[in-house]
């Protein structure tokens, strides 16, 4: 541990300016993930304050908002808890030459690997401190918003003592992250080293989905179990869809990125299609957060439908817009969400290729065409991944509708600008390191003499 | 060893802004005036004067820290000398802009570096073809010349490997084939053996000159190393950011 200082200070002045950089963006990306997590907690807690203290109608639909709310706690734990991630992997991102020199000074994995991940527990840390402050930054905003005939409260979305949870949390999330990514790394140099062509990703990925989607169509038309073994198995038969989407998507990245690697005609489209081919979990990981999103979305695109169905009593038609709220809500976290870890996983790439970027540059590619590479890199798998989750999505939400019963053009409407906002979104956070490429342009040194 | 026909790719000379200057011999395809070049209060070239002629293997030799990579990257545009001029077939090129260097990098030079010049993701053909591809070569045509690069190279079959399924030597070879694709006017090689044995080292220089040769390219190798310097027509040596000694 005393190496700390030294290892900081390793790769001259440069080196300490884009380590600063990235530690920047990665305390960043723990405080907007500490601000939203403490959010989201917090409207569930207005919810359970309101179930016992407030009016009669917010005590009697009150159970039911709250069930509603932890939905959308778990829902938004997953994106949030990719973004805590990727903020790990980009602390590490600067560390790979540094790492190298400190095993060749004889200093053993564990003690590596605990160096790496005490620093990017501090980053954790450190994050959720500006997260804290975020959070209570962020309270007067969600005021704003109308729940159960009344705007929330400051007092109703107050965690108290439970925003300390963030301090332990966070660096928790960031230290076992390093932990994982470093694992690879410290467990096998050659494999992060070797440029051999990757095996490709076996079908049975695609095999395990389709079956896991026709099994869940086929469990909806069931009929004769009673309701609660039959609510279990499709409940069950909904998470193996939901999983099935992580496990399909590297295999659909990997084919898209094949397929345009063999057609690209331009010196744009060669790298930008076989990079995502080579490494397509790690394309995914870029794009898996707007996949997710568009998912949701496309389940919440029926919302618009139900909201206009006429003749309900003033409690269910306020529960409804209640309803159409929160989800528009928890979308719209969830695609900020998501468009924040595409950001950080682009800086994260950035500051992991410098070396190619800086080579590349010095032997006459434009910034321009290398940006060029990085912005298909991201929008090919983008649209692809968006749209296939959203049509997953309209998949299973179709069995609930009902006989005859249609989305209609108002949701699909609505799903239209939810996908083309994301990757709008997306899209101009992975730009957002444009100017960390130049940067590192500027300062990369192709000879380390 | 025979090497591929001339590459359908723009040859006409950089249209960058270019100012008159002392012009040099005929025959002379790059030559360096005076360069200065400090950094912060360490003088890296305390005014050089080189000149390379059409076709010639230049060896720049010289101690760790003596400037011979910074001559090289004021030669081949990567920094701008604070004083003295370079000039390519008379034109001076030592003033342009960041871009306008970026363009005449990829028209008119070609590089090769110690290590990890190849792109990883790209097979060797693919990463001997973007350079065509760039200066707006189709991708048929830019794979067709890279194919005959390799073949001439020996590396007839490999086309389809990646850099970590190439020997050190042979993804050298690559390095070669994708300096010389476009057809430049100088090629700069960088330590090209540094991370070789001396017998595949001297097996890349031999692919280096005589590839460079038939390609009518003038050469410029740094190296500390006699063995690589041996194999270039002439010789100079850069101490404390002089020129203090030439041979042939």
């Amino acid at each position: 541990m005393a190496l700390a200082p030294v290892l900081l200070r390793a790769g001259g002045a440069s080196g300490v300016r884009q380590q600063a950089r990235s530690t920047a963006l990665a305390v960043l990306a723990f405080a907007i993930t500490t601000a939203l997590a403490l959010s989201v907690l917090g409207g569930q807690r207005a919810f359970t304050v309101r179930a016992a203290n407030g009016d009669p109608f917010q005590k009697e639909w009150g159970d039911l908002y709250i069930v509603l709310a932890w939905v959308a706690v778990i829902l938004l734990m997953v994106p949030l808890l990719s973004l805590g991630g990727a903020a790990a992997r980009l602390g590490v991102a600067r560390r790979d030459a540094r790492l190298a020199t400190l095993r060749l000074l004889g200093a053993t994995p564990r003690e590596v690997v605990a160096l790496t991940v005490t620093e990017t527990a501090w980053q954790g840390l450190v994050g959720a401190a500006f997260g804290m402050v975020g959070y209570v930054l962020l309270l007067p905003v969600w005021t704003l918003v109308p729940f159960q005939g009344d705007h929330l409260a400051v007092s109703e979305m107050w965690v108290g003592p439970l925003m300390l949870v963030a301090l332990l949390v966070a660096p928790a999330l960031a230290a076992l992250s390093a932990a994982f990514t470093l694992r690879r790394v410290v467990v096998s140099p050659l494999g992060v080293a070797q440029r051999t062509t990757p095996a490709g990703l076996k079908v049975i990925r695609l095999i395990v989905t389709v079956v896991a989607v026709i099994g869940f169509l086929v469990v909806t038309t069931l009929s004769g179990l009673d309701s609660a073994a039959l609510t279990v198995l499709i409940l069950g038969m909904l998470a193996a869809v939901f999983g099935s989407i992580n496990l399909v998507g590297p295999w659909l990245i990997w084919l898209l990125g094949k397929i345009a690697g063999g057609t690209a005609r331009s010196a744009a489209g060669l790298p930008a299609a076989r990079r995502p081919a080579d490494d397509p979990k790690a394309a995914r990981r870029v794009v898996g957060g707007l996949g997710l999103a568009s998912f949701v979305a496309a389940v919440l695109s029926v919302l618009p439908m139900i909201s206009e169905v006429q003749g309900m009593a003033p409690g269910e038609r306020l529960f409804l817009d209640d309803l159409v709220m929160g989800a528009m809500l928890t979308l719209a976290i969830t695609f900020v969400v998501a468009a924040c870890s595409a950001g950080i996983i682009q800086a994260a790439s950035v500051l992991d290729r410098r070396r190619d970027y800086a080579l590349q540059a010095l032997a006459g590619a434009p910034a321009s065409l290398l940006d060029a590479v990085r912005r298909r890199e991201v929008l090919t798998p983008l649209l692809f991944v968006s749209v296939t989750s959203a049509g997953m999505g309209l998949l299973v939400i179709t069995p609930f509708l009902g006989p005859g019963v249609q989305i209609g053009t108002s949701g699909l409407l609505m799903l239209g600008g939810c996908l083309v906002a994301g990757c709008l979104l997306v899209l101009a956070a992975s730009e957002a390191s444009r100017p960390l490429l130049r940067t590192v342009l500027r300062e990369t040194s192709v000879r380390p003499d | 060893m025979t090497f591929p026909p001339l590459p359908a790719v723009p040859t006409q000379h950089t249209a960058v802004r270019v100012a008159a200057a002392t012009a040099p011999r005929a025959g002379i395809r790059l030559a360096a005036r005076g360069l200065v070049k400090r950094f912060g209060p360490t003088t890296a070239l305390a005014g050089v004067d080189v000149e390379l002629a059409d076709g010639e293997a230049l060896a720049v030799t010289g101690p760790s820290g003596s400037g011979k990579s910074t001559l090289l990257h004021c030669l081949a545009g990567i920094i701008s000398a604070d004083e003295g001029a370079v000039l390519l077939r008379g034109d001076d090129v030592s003033r342009l802009s960041e871009r306008e260097r970026s363009l005449l990098r990829r028209k008119h030079y070609g590089f090769v570096f110690q290590f990890g010049q190849l792109l990883a993701e790209l097979p060797a053909q693919e990463n001997v073809a973007l350079p065509a591809m760039l200066l707006g070569a189709s991708r048929k045509d830019a794979t067709r010349q890279a194919r005959q690069w390799l073949g001439s190279l020996g590396l007839g079959g490999m086309e389809t490997r990646r850099p970590g399924e190439l020997s050190g030597g042979q993804a050298q070879r690559v390095a070669v084939a994708r300096a010389l694709i476009a057809r430049p006017d100088v090629v700069f090689a960088d330590e090209p053996t540094g991370a070789l044995d001396q017998a595949t080292g001297a097996e890349v220089m031999k692919v280096l000159v005589e590839a460079t040769r038939a390609a009518g390219a003038s050469l410029v190798v740094v190296t500390h190393d006699e063995n690589v310097a041996a194999w270039c027509g002439r010789r100079i040596e850069v101490r404390d950011g002089r020129v203090v000694g030439a041979a042939r």
